[in-house]
């Protein structure tokens, strides 16, 4: 008995999903567990697996095509086996009742023909006579030519509307920098190793494009699904919240010399863990900076999830330490290295970025001494770190050098006012100053 | 030109090689006063005379006998058979007299002798008087093989027949008789045998029929048009000598055959065809050679069960949608 596959919900707060690749093709056998497609949600891409093993008989949503959750998106079953009855109730409502499936008409016999009619589709390697003389005209081998005759056959058709693939040999960056330019590969002559196109060559590509090219216009990116979301909820965010944001310099000489001892005991910290745990600590004192705004009212969390921004090559994530107000330090350094691993491999589950109550966004690595983050929703902050630097710094009546970093917190003021918020911040900084008081 | 039923047609043609040759004669059973029991001698007794329209009696191994005797003889006779399914009993004389006599008299005797009658499907007349057997005629060498389509191949096909100094099998159907068709008044209108005429021209699959099965394939063709298929319809128009260059030619254009006749399937004149076709153009084929014939069933009485034995309309386009893999 053949089965639906429906699109997956992958997470609580998924409603639709875009198909971004089908691993196998029509007519082809997948085994149970093996990778069927992959998809986009508004938070990640991420490889399924086929829930049930058979000969993929339809797709009936081809890449590209965004599908609400629970709807049928391909059937698999048993080579040649009947889906009329499939088809036509995925025409006529596209969505599979369970109960429907059990019942589907048997096969009708086949109207009588004196000759065989083969079944369509499948995978075999041969070709009509026909077919073969003209792959030889044109120099194909017929073998590489997909057969749409019963078997998989090749038929003439078939030769005559393929263009080979120019397969253009290039290294994998070179790949991924002409899929990220649009760089069509077979248009760039390679300078690599028996001619291999290299990343230089594709990027040289780009330029001779840009400057003194006949038309210099306008290209259009289409949303990728993170894109999307990104978009949607930073509008949302400004729209809805009234942000406000405060500033505040922070000595960082004690963390400095706490991340110093951490190291020499070979325990790996960042000052971005040192400030994701003083962030925690600040919260379980500051009860209404992890908060939501609700219709119903203002609804504090007896727990901290801190969110971390991860910059990944298309976009932004925003993982999440649960509990992180109950994590030591290096709890916290260890979450957070593998979060951001995870981000960045694309391995991140619903799991790992659902239900954040605060968020960090630190740009300290790029040089940024300073910036204002947009509140992640439903969230009532986000704390923006800047860089660690070494400057002036009045002392009594001196003036010494001290390593300085710039923290600027943005929050929901309908949730919470100025003075509290100056306080919160405040005591971000004290932890920061003192890490002795979070022990 | 003028509008005549194919009978008509033939009845005509006759006439006028009868006027142009005194050699000419017919003869067979009911010919005279009744003009055949198609009418394809009506009133040429009145013309001709009953020398040379000359009943028989019901003795189809004598009459094709004395035809054969005659054509050696120096005269041009016409044998009617009532029906073809009567040639077997004359078997003897058409397929070891008629066929063999020119060949072991080392060609110093000649046979030009037509034996025409109609054949096939369309009255429920059952299992004996309802056969296609062309197919027979063509295994055996030394005899012709002509089957017209419409009454103008009628015309030219018989006035061929009867100049030919060969013994020809024509074989009119049944169905046809009645048919008006556009016919060429020339007396010197000729078909040549040996030349198919494609019936309707395309470029996706070749549809090969005779007789009946000329105007089921165009009916065919046209709606297979609609489905964005153009198929080329051939009507060999003689099946001794085939005209088998045309039907090659057309299939290396289309890749793909389809024969339609009415004669049964197993070992019928299509198996002959779709063989010459996979021996000289084989890689030009886009798929197997599809035959179309009677069910290996006598020919019921019953006219439903007649209907159900023979490809409709609806297996040619099948077929032909088959082998373009649609």
């Amino acid at each position: 008995m053949a089965e639906w596959i429906n699109m997956p919900k992958q997470g609580l707060q998924m409603t639709e999903g875009t198909i971004t690749q089908w691993f196998a093709k029509e007519g082809g056998v997948v085994a149970e567990g093996q990778d069927l497609f992959e998809m986009e949600t508004d938070k990640l891409t991420i490889s399924i697996p086929a829930a049930c093993g058979g000969t993929l008989l339809k797709i009936l949503r081809p890449a590209g095509d965004t599908v609400p959750i629970t709807k049928p998106i391909a059937i698999i079953g048993a080579a040649e086996e009947d889906i009329g009855a499939m088809l036509a109730k995925f025409k006529a409502d596209g969505s599979p009742a369970a109960e429907a499936e059990a019942d589907a008409p048997s096969k009708e016999p086949a109207a009588h023909t004196a000759y065989a009619v083969p079944p369509q589709g499948g995978v075999s390697r041969f070709a009509t006579p026909r077919a073969k003389m003209a792959a030889e005209q044109r120099k194909i081998p017929y073998g590489e030519v997909p057969g749409s005759g019963p078997e998989g056959l090749v038929i003439e058709r078939d030769v005559l509307g393929y263009t080979p693939a120019a397969v253009a040999r290039a290294t994998p960056l070179a790949r991924k920098v002409a899929a990220l330019e649009q760089v069509e590969l077979q248009t760039v002559s390679g300078t690599g190793s028996h001619g291999k196109i290299t990343a230089a060559d594709v990027r040289a590509a780009v330029l001779r494009r840009l400057p003194g090219a006949a038309v210099r216009g306008e290209r259009l990116v289409p949303f990728t699904g993170m894109r999307k979301v990104v978009a949607s909820r930073m509008k949302e965010s400004l729209l809805e919240m009234a942000q406000a944001n405060h500033r505040i310099t922070v000595d960082m000489t004690e963390a400095v010399r706490l991340r110093e001892t951490l190291k020499k005991a070979d325990i790996k910290v960042s000052y971005n863990d040192i400030v994701l745990r003083c962030v925690a600590a600040a919260l379980t004192e500051h009860p209404m900076m992890n908060a939501s705004w609700t219709g119903e009212g203002i609804l504090q969390k007896e727990y901290v999830n801190l969110g971390m921004a991860v910059a990944v090559s298309d976009g932004l994530l925003v993982p999440v330490i649960k509990d992180a107000d109950l994590l030591t330090l290096q709890d916290i350094a260890l979450c957070s290295a593998e979060l951001a691993a995870k981000a960045k491999d694309n391995r991140l589950t619903p799991e790992d970025y659902n239900g954040g109550t605060f968020t960090v966004s630190n740009l300290g690595m790029y040089e940024i001494d300073s910036f204002t983050a947009i509140v992640n929703p439903p969230e009532a902050g986000i704390l923006a770190v800047g860089k660690l630097g070494r400057q002036p710094v009045v002392i009594g009546d001196e003036i010494v050098i001290r390593p300085l970093m710039q923290l600027c917190l943005t929050y929901d003021h309908r949730i919470v006012d100025g003075a509290p918020t100056a306080r919160f911040l405040r005591r971000i900084k004290e932890l920061l100053e003192n890490p002795a008081l979070l022990l | 030109m003028s509008v005549k039923t194919y009978a008509t047609a033939i009845r005509d043609t006759i006439a006028e090689e009868m006027r142009r040759d005194e050699r000419v004669f017919v003869m067979g059973e009911d010919i005279e006063t009744l003009g055949g029991v198609f009418g394809c001698t009506r009133d040429l007794y009145k013309e001709f005379g009953t020398e040379r329209v000359r009943n028989t009696p019901i003795s189809e191994a004598g009459i094709v006998g004395a035809g054969v005797g005659a054509a050696c003889a120096g005269m041009r006779p016409i044998v009617e058979l009532m029906y073809m399914d009567f040639t077997l009993v004359a078997a003897d004389q058409i397929l070891n007299q008629a066929a063999k006599t020119r060949y072991v008299f080392g060609g110093k005797a000649r046979i030009p002798l037509v034996i025409r009658g109609q054949q096939g499907i369309g009255r429920g007349n059952a299992a004996t008087h309802s056969q296609s057997l062309e197919t027979f005629f063509m295994h055996v060498p030394g005899l012709k093989v002509a089957c017209p389509s419409t009454a103008a191949d009628a015309v030219g096909l018989l006035r061929t027949a009867i100049r030919d100094d060969n013994p020809v099998m024509f074989f009119e159907h049944k169905a046809l008789y009645p048919v008006k068709f556009e016919t060429p008044d020339d007396p010197e209108y000729l078909v040549p045998f040996g030349k198919a005429d494609v019936k309707r021209a395309g470029g996706d699959v070749t549809i090969v029929a005779s007789l009946l099965y000329v105007g089921r394939a165009l009916e065919a063709a046209d709606e297979l048009a609609k489905q964005g298929i153009e198929a080329e319809v051939i009507d060999p128009r003689t099946l001794v000598p085939l005209d088998m260059d045309t039907i090659v030619e057309s299939v290396k254009k289309t890749g793909r055959l389809v024969v339609a006749h009415e004669a049964h399937r197993t070992a019928g004149w299509g198996a002959e065809v779709a063989a010459q076709v996979t021996e000289s153009a084989f890689r030009y084929l886009d798929a197997a050679p599809v035959r179309l014939g009677a069910k290996a069933c006598p020919l019921p009485f019953n006219l439903a069960l007649e209907t159900a034995v023979v490809p409709s309309v609806k297996e040619i386009i099948d077929a032909a949608k088959a082998v373009c893999y649609r």
